[in-house]
Formats: structure tokens, C-alpha cells, sequence
């Protein structure tokens, strides 16, 4: 058939700035596509908010998520952001040692705290539900979504960690900057969605 | 290569796992505890039960089938991959047995696509023919209406589905990298990915026939999506937000590819237009699938954890579906389009031996089409009772469009034009592609108008327009695709005879059929019916009539590609003459493609001027055919 083997079959080390190119390409093209999915959700609670329908879109008893759980998640991804940042600009500049290393496990630390307090925080919403209210689908949609990324970024995180104790990551800068813009990625849109439930009437 | 050794010895269970049998072993099981589990710990909640199966499954598929081995490797391996293990990964020396695993070669994740592209054709149209049956007579008396609705809905997301991948998986796929000049894709591992996940998703789906089926046609409407008590309803939510993953995934590999992986030389100025084409179109994937994922994880939530996004009583709105349908529905088709449209230029150089005509107006067209696709979702709504005053302004743009598609058909005719045309099976479903869609176009106008389509909505009218967009022209362009490249894919030449009687009775058939239902619509027939009026009976009867000669072109195909597997002749390198690259390189095409990397130094569209090999260097002669189409023309 179409691909039986011939003489070809020889090493072919893709280039080091094809390898930067296709690391940036494919995160940023990520991030676009889940922006699309966040502005979705985002778009969703503004239009079921503004339509009200029936009056019945947010009734009495309907509250927001916990505002100091929220804060503290905000807080949280915000250090973790800036752990990431400390730890990336030593790792492209190939910087080694305990106290480098520490600043990725802070970082990977942080995010993983801001996903498991963002779960509690989707598990004690305090809805009745049955059902639940159209505000209320939105405030467990968003707080729940927001855990998944936190949770894709931790898992991203796991994986850098892993590269680094096996010492896989010299000359891997472009590694550091393109998980570096899913890591910035996801806290933004962590404290946007946290802001959206806050503000949405 | 003394890096072979350290590949491990192959043996049936060193075959087997992981491959696809594990991965539905696995899969199964995890399917049946979870289900299970979900099952016991929250009782009377069948969706939840049945979600939870899904997932396990989907999971459990992917850790069978080795999908997550890579990742772990990524992360916490001590060494990276040698090259002769990523050689093994890509299926070297596999057999067919490569097309069952998680293989990375873009030339075997090409071919997955496209056998699975033409099962889903050839199920999907089975629907048809079920559908055409009881339409033939008035009177629902081969199905219930239940069963019909499901048919219905499952032919119709079932083609649309094969319609958006059946130019970008099989052919962006193989193909493209060759085009560009590349040894494979960007992200091997991401392209298998994005094949087996739509493969997962396919045994999702064919599990709503044992769960009651679903009502709702294609377009999964809610509140009925929400409302309908058999958790059937399940399996397309769950295989849509599958599907919208895999899109995903193959449009940030696809698009990264061409990024960056473009060989020496060629510059965007000098792409070819199908690569131009597929970009378009799985950009518009990226950017639009998304909203259609999240519809449907409401729609879940609203079955699973009765949250309200589409349930009035409780503050929810049917609108917010339908927007975030339309707003992937109508770029959709543009998805479908724009890679078909591109292939179909393609072939017409080709066959007419002649440079695109006005290459750069083609191409503003393609990304006219693109940017414009998204502002037009709104006349989806026109009778939805929304009544918002951005209906003049969606009907000026949906009208709008018109002008990049008109300026794309327009190039692919002065192409043809007074061209030395060689009448393949490839050229005559671009032709047929060309009439079905001016009939498809213009029968649009009336639909983007509000005043007409306040008249003609949710008839047969809209039934027959949209087969003409999607069916007459776009799958007439995948089928020029597939014999095209048929020959360079599989190494072997399809029957020209048969391609043609294929050609011919689907023509006939499509135009007797759908011209019967535009009258039917016209008449004022309602689609989705099971039961067709008296008064409707006698255009129904001849569409089913005509229907027999498409079933005929469908098993004509079928025959063809059959005795061809078995017995067609070996193809040429370059089996047509063409000018771009993967008629370089040998066929069968090697495990990675080039050689040596080529330069290119002109666009692949120079017919008539002196020889490709004099502009470039490297593997760019095209290799020498017996069936040049030059002599034939001439003689």
C-alpha cells in the first residue's frame, strides 16, 4: 500500500526554530479555539441575563458563587502566574539548581491549589436545584469550567516538572515560552470568568 | 541504523497492545463499570448512567489504544524518542495492521480517514434510501414515526459529519504535508489523536439506536433535545462534543503544519490552492466548533443535572441553542466548502491544462467567504419569533456572500475556458459540481430573503437547496478528489468507466430527485414529515424513482473501488501530469515522503510554460506518464 519502506528511512531532526515555530503556533491556535468556547459561555449567561425569560432567569435565593473562595482562587493562580514568569525567564536563560526547580513546583503547587479549592467551591454552590434556575446553570457552568482549565494547566505543569527532573529541558526554551502562554492563558481567563460571575445580574 | 535495535521485537501481543482491539476491550470495560457505577450511586438518572458509560469508554478507549502513552513519554521518560522508534510509531514495517493502531504517519491517518469518510457515506446514504422509501407512498407505512424521525436525524448528522472531515482528513491529510513540501505533519501524534477520537465517537453515536433513538433531525434542537426522554438523546450530544474535540485538534495540527513546515520556497504567494482552501476551512473549525461544543455540554447539563440554558419555565431559552447552533451551523458549511471548492481548481487546472484563471481573485474569494461566513448565522432565525432588528442586516450579508463564491466559480470557468480539456471521472464531477451549485446558489437567494423565506421555511424547498449546496456541489468535489488522488494514495487505478457511469448516474439521479423536491416544496410540503400528503404524493414518487439511480451510482463506486483493491492496475508517480508536489515523489509514497526536501522557485500552476523541473531544484520534475493528458488532447 502507500507507505512501505524504502531508503528514505533516515534521521530527519526537525530544525530548533521549526520546533520554537510549531510549539508557539499550536498553543496560541489552542488558545484561540478555547477562547471561542469561554466567549460561548460568557456570551450565553449575557443573553439568557439580558433576555429574562418569564422573569424567572435569577429568582430571590439565587447568589453568586462564594466571593472569598473566588478571591482566594484569584489570588492563588495570580502567584502561580507569576512563579511560572520567575521560573521561565531563569529556564530560558538556562539557569539550573534546587531553588529554580522550586519556582516551577511553586508554580505547578498553586495551580493545582486553585483547581481543588475551584471544586469545592462548584460543590458547595448551595443551589437547590431541581431545577436549577437558568443563573444558576451559568454560575455552575462557568465555576466548573474554570476548574478544568485550572486542571489542564496543573497537568501541564506535572508534565514541565517531569522534563525538568529528568533533565530534558536544555535547549528547550521554546517549551518554557509556549506552556508559559497556556499557563498566562488560563489565569486570565480564570480571573475574567471569576469577574463574570460577579458582575452578571 | 543501529538505532532498529532498540525498537522492540514485534510479537502478536506486542501487535495487539496496544492497537484498536485493546483499545475496544478496554473501552468496553471501562464503559460497563462506570455506567455501572454512575448507575448504582445515583438511581433514577438513566442520562447519568449512560454519560458516565460514554466517558468511561472514551477514556478507556484511549489508554487501550496507547493514545496517552506519548504524553506520559513527554513528560517523564529519561530520553526522547529515538528516530527508529518514531519510525515504528509511524507503522514501519506494519502491514495493514498499521491502520489499526495508533499509527502517526499522516499517509496512514489519511487513509483511516478515508475509509471511515466512505463508510459514513455509505451508511448515511442508506438512510437516504430508507428515508426516499417511505416517502414514496402516502401514508407512514414502513416506519413509525419515531423510527423515521431517528433515521432522519441520524442520515443527516452522519453526512454532515463526513461532509465536514471528507476533504481535510482524507486528503488534508495525506496530501497536504506533500504539498507543502514536509516530511509528515507538525504534531504526528495529535493527528492520529484527532482520528481516533471521531473513531470513538462513532460507536457513541450507533448506540442511540438501542436507546430509543432521537427526534430531534441534525440539528439536536433544544427543548426537545432536553425534553425527550430516552437518554438516545445522549449519544449525539456526547458524539458532538467528541466530534468538536477531534476537529480541533486536526485543525491546530493542520494549520500549524503549514506554519511552519512549508519547504524552501514556498511562500503563501506560491501555496497551492487546495492547501489555501483547507486552511480556510479548518480555521473557520477552529474558531466556530467551539460554540457548538458548548451547546451541547448544556444540553447534557440540562439532562444530566436539570440545569435550565434552554428551559423557559425556569429562565432558560430556546433562542441561546439556536444561536450557538447557528453560529457553527452556517460557517459550517463553509468548512465543507471551501476545501471542496479549492480541490475542485485544483483538478480543473489540471485537466485544462491551463494556469488558475485570476489565481489572486480565487483566493480573495476563498477568504472573502470565510470572513463574511461568519456574520451571516442569524437567518437561521428568521422565524424562530425572534424577530430582532438585525434581520435586514443578516440578510444583506448572507446575500453578500455570494459575490467571493461568485468570484471563486467564476475563476474555476475561465479556468476550464478554452482549455485542452482531458474528460476524466475527476473533471466531470467538477463540471456536475458547477451546474448542481448554480442551482443550489440561486435557489439560496430566495431562502436569504426574509419576505420568501417566510414562505418557504422548513419546507422541502430547503430540503432540496441545501442537498444541492452540499450534496450536488461540495461531495461532486469530493468525489473529483477521490479520483484524483485515488491513484497516488492507494497506488492503483480506479475502473474509468465505471468512475464515469458512477459519475452519470448520480448526476441524473441527484437532479431528478431534488428537482422533484424543490416542486414539493414549492407545492408547500413540510419537511420532517413520515407521513407525505396526498397532494404531495406525485413529487415524492418521482424523487424516490430517481433516488434508485443515486443507490446505483453508490454500489457502481463501491464495485469500482473494490475490483480495484483487488485487481486494479499499478498507478503512475504522476498519474494525471500535475505540477504540484506529490506528484514528485514514487508511488507507493515513502514512509517520509522526500528524499531530499525540494525548493520551490514558481506556483504549480505553470502549464504552458517551460518545464516545472527548469524553475526548480531538487525532486520538483514532475516524473514522465503514459496517460499524459497533453497527447490526448491533442490527438
Amino acid at each position: 500500500m502507500s507507505t512501505s519502506s524504502t531508503v528514505v528511512e533516515e534521521t530527519h531532526e526537525l530544525e530548533p526554530h521549526i520546533l520554537a515555530g510549531r510549539a508557539r503556533a499550536a498553543v496560541i491556535l489552542f488558545i484561540i479555539s478555547d477562547v471561542m468556547s469561554v466567549m460561548a459561555i460568557l456570551a450565553a449567561g449575557g443573553y439568557l441575563s439580558a433576555l429574562n425569560v418569564l422573569n424567572q432567569y435569577r429568582v430571590p435565593g439565587d447568589h453568586p458563587p462564594s466571593f472569598v473562595l473566588g478571591l482566594i482562587v484569584a489570588i492563588v493562580i495570580i502567584l502561580s502566574a507569576l512563579s511560572y514568569y520567575v521560573w521561565g525567564r531563569g529556564a530560558m536563560s538556562d539557569e539550573r539548581g534546587v531553588g529554580q526547580s522550586a519556582l516551577l513546583i511553586a508554580a505547578f503547587v498553586l495551580m493545582l491549589a486553585a483547581t481543588v479549592i475551584q471544586i469545592i467551591m462548584g460543590l458547595t454552590l448551595g443551589y437547590a436545584g431541581n431545577p436549577y434556575h437558568a443563573y444558576e446553570s451559568v454560575m455552575i457552568l462557568v465555576t466548573w469550567y474554570s476548574a478544568i482549565h485550572f486542571l489542564l494547566s496543573a497537568i501541564v505543569g506535572l508534565l514541565l516538572i517531569g522534563r525538568v527532573m529528568r533533565g530534558r529541558m536544555a535547549g528547550r526554551g521554546f517549551l518554557v515560552e509556549a506552556s508559559g502562554y497556556w499557563w498566562y492563558y488560563t489565569v486570565i481567563a480564570g480571573l475574567l470568568m471569576w469577574i463574570f460571575t460577579l458582575v452578571l445580574i | 541504523m543501529s538505532e532498529a535495535t532498540q525498537v522492540r521485537r514485534s510479537s502478536l501481543i506486542s501487535n495487539l497492545f496496544p492497537s484498536v482491539v485493546s483499545g475496544i476491550i478496554l473501552g468496553v470495560i471501562g464503559a460497563v463499570v462506570c455506567g455501572l457505577v454512575v448507575g448504582a450511586l445515583v438511581q433514577d438518572n438513566q442520562d447519568a448512567a449512560v454519560v458516565a458509560a460514554y466517558t468511561g469508554w472514551t477514556i478507556f478507549f484511549f489508554i487501550g489504544i496507547g493514545a496517552f502513552n506519548g504524553v506520559w513519554k513527554w513528560g517523564f521518560a529519561r530520553r526522547d524518542p529515538t528516530h527508529a522508534e518514531e519510525l515504528q510509531l509511524a507503522g514501519q514495517n506494519q502491514g495493514l495492521w498499521r491502520y489499526f493502531r495508533f499509527t502517526t504517519d499522516h499517509k496512514v491517518v489519511g487513509m483511516q480517514y478515508l475509509a471511515t469518510v466512505l463508510f459514513l457515506f455509505f451508511i448515511g446514504s442508506m438512510g437516504a434510501f430508507m428515508i426516499r422509501l417511505e416517502q414514496s407512498v402516502p401514508g407512514a407505512i414502513f416506519f413509525d414515526p419515531s423510527t423515521y424521525n431517528t433515521i432522519v436525524g441520524m442520515h443527516g448528522i452522519i453526512m454532515i459529519v463526513s461532509a465536514i472531515i471528507m476533504i481535510s482528513g482524507p486528503f488534508g491529510n495525506f496530501i497536504l504535508p506533500i504539498m507543502i513540501g514536509a516530511r509528515d505533519m507538525a504534531f504526528p501524534r495529535l493527528n492520529a489523536l484527532s482520528y481516533w477520537l471521531l473513531f470513538s465517537g462513532l460507536p457513541i453515536f450507533l448506540s442511540t439506536l438501542f436507546l430509543g433513538g432521537f427526534p430531534t433531525g441534525w440539528t439536536g434542537y433544544a427543548p426537545l433535545s432536553v425534553q425527550e426522554l430516552t437518554p438516545g438523546m445522549d449519544a449525539y450530544c456526547f458524539l458532538i462534543i467528541i466530534f468538536a474535540l477531534s476537529t480541533m485538534v486536526a485543525a491546530m495540527n493542520i494549520l500549524t503544519t503549514v506554519l511552519v513546515l512549508r519547504t524552501k520556497g514556498m511562500t503563501w504567494g506560491r501555496l497551492p490552492i487546495f492547501v489555501w482552501g483547507v486552511v480556510l476551512s479548518v480555521l473557520l473549525g477552529l474558531t466556530a466548533f467551539p460554540s457548538f461544543m458548548v451547546s451541547q455540554i448544556m444540553v447534557l447539563m440540562d439532562r444530566v443535572f436539570q440545569t435550565s440554558f434552554f428551559l423557559a419555565a425556569s429562565g432558560g431559552s430556546n433562542w441561546l441553542y439556536e444561536h450557538l447552533f447557528w453560529f457553527m451551523g452556517h460557517p459550517e458549511v463553509y468548512v465543507i466548502a471551501l476545501p471542496s471548492m479549492a480541490a475542485a481548481a485544483e483538478m480543473a487546472a489540471v485537466f485544462s491544462r491551463k494556469a488558475l484563471f485570476g489565481r489572486r481573485m480565487m483566493l480573495s474569494g476563498l477568504i472573502g467567504i470565510a470572513i463574511i461566513s461568519f456574520l451571516v448565522w442569524g437567518h437561521h432565525l428568521y422565524t424562530s419569533g425572534a424577530n430582532t432588528p438585525l434581520d435586514a442586516p443578516y440578510m444583506l450579508d448572507t446575500e453578500l456572500i455570494s459575490i467571493p463564491t461568485g468570484f471563486f466559480f467564476l475563476g474555476i470557468i475561465g479556468t476550464i475556458w478554452r482549455g485542452k480539456l482531458w474528460m476524466t471521472p475527476s473533471l466531470l464531477f467538477v463540471c456536475g459540481m458547477l451546474v448542481n451549485f448554480v442551482i443550489g446558489g440561486i435557489t439560496g437567494i430566495y431562502l436569504a430573503d426574509l419576505p420568501t423565506d417566510e414562505i418557504l421555511h422548513g419546507g422541502m424547498f430547503v430540503t432540496a437547496h441545501f442537498h444541492f449546496t452540499l450534496v450536488g456541489s461540495m461531495v461532486f468535489g469530493f468525489f473529483g478528489a477521490f479520483y484524483y488522488w485515488f491513484p497516488k494514495m492507494v497506488g492503483k487505478r480506479l475502473n474509468p468507466m465505471l468512475a464515469k457511469l458512477h459519475f452519470w448516474l448520480f448526476e441524473i439521479g441527484f437532479l431528478g430527485t431534488f428537482l422533484s423536491l424543490f416542486y414539493a416544496g414549492l407545492l408547500g410540503e413540510p419537511r420532517w414529515s413520515a407521513n407525505v400528503a396526498p397532494s404531495y404524493a406525485v413529487p415524492n414518487l418521482i424523487a424516490s424513482l430517481f433516488a434508485i439511480l443515486i443507490a446505483a451510482s453508490v454500489f457502481t463506486a463501491v464495485y469500482n473501488v473494490i475490483i480495484t483493491l483487488r485487481s486494479g492496475e499499478a498507478a503512475e508517480a504522476n498519474e494525471w501530469g500535475g505540477k504540484t508536489l506529490e506528484w514528485t515523489v514514487p508511488t507507493p509514497v515513502p514512509l517520509e515522503n522526500f528524499e531530499h526536501l525540494p525548493v520551490v522557485t514558481s506556483t504549480p500552476y505553470d502549464y504552458g510554460t517551460p518545464s516545472l523541473s527548469e524553475d526548480t531544484e531538487g525532486a520538483l520534475s514532475p516524473l514522465p506518464s503514459p496517460s499524459q493528458p497533453q497527447a490526448q488532447a491533442e490527438g
